[in-house]
């Protein structure tokens, strides 16, 4: 009789909870859209400081190459700043890409930007799983997000955000062009091994390299780890003896390090390892000669590279200067909307599109303007070989 | 049959065994003596790990070390124990003492709180970058060939040997000296040690040093193994060693060392042979460790306990 009792209070507290539940969701839903259009459309006088929202890793697994990023955006913000009558402000979101939690800290992040009011233009996030995940939070919200290092070729061409989405990197598609092509073309090499990290920029560009090389002839094995693992002996035990190259594209330049070092010891030095533009980094190309990369035509002899090198200590970074040229870009279309003194989400996202920054002024070595789909018209890729500890173009 | 394969995954499961075995004693002697699984450990781990980094920089970084590569190494491992002994130690004393009497959840609950006080306060002082161990440089990595099929480095050996010493210290400590006479006796019933004159709350406090400074070796042999620390690898390690002391049979100091080698020896071979090897190696831990409570939930080495109706 009692466990009765006992079982019919807890059907109805579920049955309450349930219906609570399904009454607060059609609430939130049916605020929503009005309240996301009203920021959306709001108009924000455009006062002497211009916020904008700053998405990358600044802790977590990631937070080397995240504070690259940071780091470039921070060092265009004081160069606008010291010759502008207007200033920029960053409303930081620590989106702790490749920590336990996944993308669960850039949804925060991004839900956080988006209800506040100031912000008229976000860089990054950083991940190309991140950009996928909080698309729905930046849109709903109207605001247009500039990423200096998502290069998962569908997050532009699945039509999910555009007009929202941009970035200020070549996709995986044409970085995969050019790494099968050096593979093959060369260093003629015909059994490769991918290790890819089990993350979306990962894998799309695995299997982009995959497919290409196999439709050249190549032998390609195939296997992946986890951003959290440390220990890379199991699978390096698992790679053929006759392979001849080892393709990581990966996101942690420190987790490149640890795979080259442990390859070393268990006695595999010897095979040529070659990374994505996510291992573009002092710690990956210190591991030897036979090491390459893929990373976008950047000039280390810009004036601003050795500048920024000197601010930093003799820390280069090049990874992250493609943040410098989104904010650039956000700076740029928020300049623009607030010709007339105000300003609004949506009249930032239409100048966005009409960004135009030339080959001159613009870092990557190359002009910024964007196609239809948010990714740069020009987006080469080139191909680097290590010598002496330093990355040297070579394709 | 790949014979390549097969030792090759058998020498890395044993090695990440030997660190997972470190850890899971930890776990084990603290259950064992107070019935409490102390969360924290896998952090006390991770500051073992950090503590020997710093130490490796003070002597000069890897590659300018003032003394000689493995006499650095040994320095690393003693600073690092003694260390988090002593953290051991104040995370007992303070956290956990005060709630000796309370419900077993209390101290479940404030476990979990230092292993967050922990970690955050690593990210903290540390940062959230990997810190690079840099072993290459400090002893130069060598690999050995026996056969055509089996190669193991000096790093691997020295890990397994390491880690098999210290369980022999660790093992004669328990059975053959008057402290560990006392350890046991205060597992087995902590009010008839006190009323016979042992002093529990040393003994207790001593159990915890002597776990602490067993995590803190296996972090320091992560680092020089793996190359990379940071300051969250304390919370995968301590589940894996909080694992590796269930499968054994918690309570055990021999069946927390088979149970790490068995969840090593796992982690290796599942990357190796079975589909989604790497990517589901944890998924397989874990099943092992389902599995267990479901035909034997005592654990390999554990025994069933009675109680009294």
């Amino acid at each position: 009789m009692r466990r009765r009792a006992i079982a019919i209070a807890a059907l109805l507290a579920l049955a309450a909870l349930a219906i609570v539940a399904a009454a607060s969701a059609t609430t939130n839903r049916a605020a929503a859209p009005s309240a996301q259009a009203a920021t959306a459309a709001s108009l924000v006088k455009c006062g002497k400081t211009r916020s904008i929202g700053l998405m990358a890793p600044f802790t977590g697994p990631a937070a080397s190459i995240g504070i690259n990023q940071v780091h470039w955006a921070q060092y265009f913000q004081r160069t606008y700043n010291a010759t502008h009558k207007t200033k920029i402000k960053f409303v930081n979101e620590d989106t702790m890409l490749g920590s336990a939690n996944g993308t669960a800290e850039a949804v925060k992040g991004a839900q956080a930007l988006g209800s506040n009011p100031s912000v008229l233009g976000v860089v990054g996030p950083a991940g190309s799983n991140e950009v996928k995940a909080t698309t729905g939070a930046l849109k709903g919200a109207g605001l247009g997000f500039v990423s200096g290092s998502a290069t998962n070729t569908q997050i532009t061409t699945d039509g999910t955000r555009t007009g929202y989405f941009f970035r200020t990197v070549p996709p995986d598609s044409s970085q995969s062009k050019s790494v099968s092509g050096y593979i093959t073309g060369k260093l003629k090499v015909t059994k490769v091994y991918i290790v890819d990290d089990q993350e979306a920029y990962s894998i799309g560009l695995a299997d982009e390299v995959e497919a290409q090389l196999k439709a050249k002839g190549v032998t390609v094995g195939r296997d992946g780890v986890s951003q959290q693992q440390s220990d890379f002996s199991a699978i390096i035990n698992k790679i053929p003896r006759d392979t001849e190259l080892v393709y990581l594209p990966w996101q942690l330049p420190p987790k490149g390090q640890a795979f080259g070092q442990q390859m070393k010891s268990l006695g595999r030095g010897s095979v040529k390892l070659m990374g994505s533009d996510g291992l573009f980094d002092p710690l990956f190309s210190g591991l030897g000669s036979n090491v390459y990369d893929s990373f976008f035509p950047l000039n280390p002899s810009d004036k601003r590279v050795k500048a920024f090198k000197k601010l930093h200590g003799g820390a280069s970074e090049l990874f992250g200067a493609p943040s410098y040229v989104a904010t650039q870009v956000v700076s740029g279309a928020i300049d623009r909307a607030c010709a007339n003194g105000t300003a609004s989400r949506a009249e930032v996202r239409a100048q966005l599109k009409k960004t135009k920054i030339s080959k001159k002024a613009s870092l990557l070595g190359l002009p910024v303007s964007f196609d239809k789909n948010g990714d740069m018209v020009k987006k080469p890729f080139g191909v680097y070989h290590s010598v002496n500890g330093v990355f040297v173009r070579v394709g | 049959m790949n014979w390549s394969l097969f030792f090759g995954e058998l020498v890395s499961g044993l090695t990440l065994g030997s660190i997972y075995a470190l850890i899971a004693l930890g776990y084990t002697m603290v259950y064992g003596i107070l019935k409490l699984l102390n969360f924290a450990h896998g952090d006390v781990y991770m500051v073992g790990a950090f503590i020997g980094f710093f130490v490796l920089q003070w002597l000069g970084g890897p590659l300018t070390t003032a003394v000689t590569g493995w006499l650095a190494i040994a320095i690393m491992f003693v600073v690092a124990m003694l260390g988090c002994g002593a953290l051991g130690v104040g995370i007992e004393i303070f956290a956990y003492r005060p709630l000796r009497n309370a419900p077993r959840i209390a101290p479940l609950i404030s476990a979990l709180g230092v292993s967050i006080f922990l970690q955050n306060s690593a990210l903290l002082l540390w940062g959230p970058q990997f810190r690079s161990y840099d072993t290459f440089d400090l002893i130069g990595v060598k690999s050995y060939h026996i056969g055509r099929n089996f190669f193991i480095s000096n790093i691997q050996i020295f890990t397994i040997a390491a880690s098999f010493g210290l369980m022999a210290v660790l093992t004669w400590l328990v059975a053959r000296t008057r402290t560990g006479k006392a350890m046991r006796a205060t597992s087995f019933d902590r009010e008839a040690a006190e009323m016979m004159g042992i002093r529990v709350d040393r003994v207790i406090s001593f159990t915890f040093f002597v776990g602490s400074a067993l995590a803190a070796a296996g972090g320091v042999m992560f680092g020089i193994v793996f190359g990379q620390i940071f300051s969250l690898m304390g919370f995968t390690a301590g589940l894996k060693g909080f694992t590796a002391a269930v499968v054994g049979g918690i309570g055990s100091i021999p069946g927390a060392m088979l149970g790490g080698f068995l969840i090593g020896l796992t982690e290796a071979f599942a990357t190796g042979y079975l589909p989604g090897g790497s990517t589901y190696a944890n998924l397989y831990v874990f099943a092992l460790l389902i599995a267990m409570f479901l035909v034997r939930p005592s654990g390999l080495l554990g025994s069933p306990v009675i109680q009294k109706v």
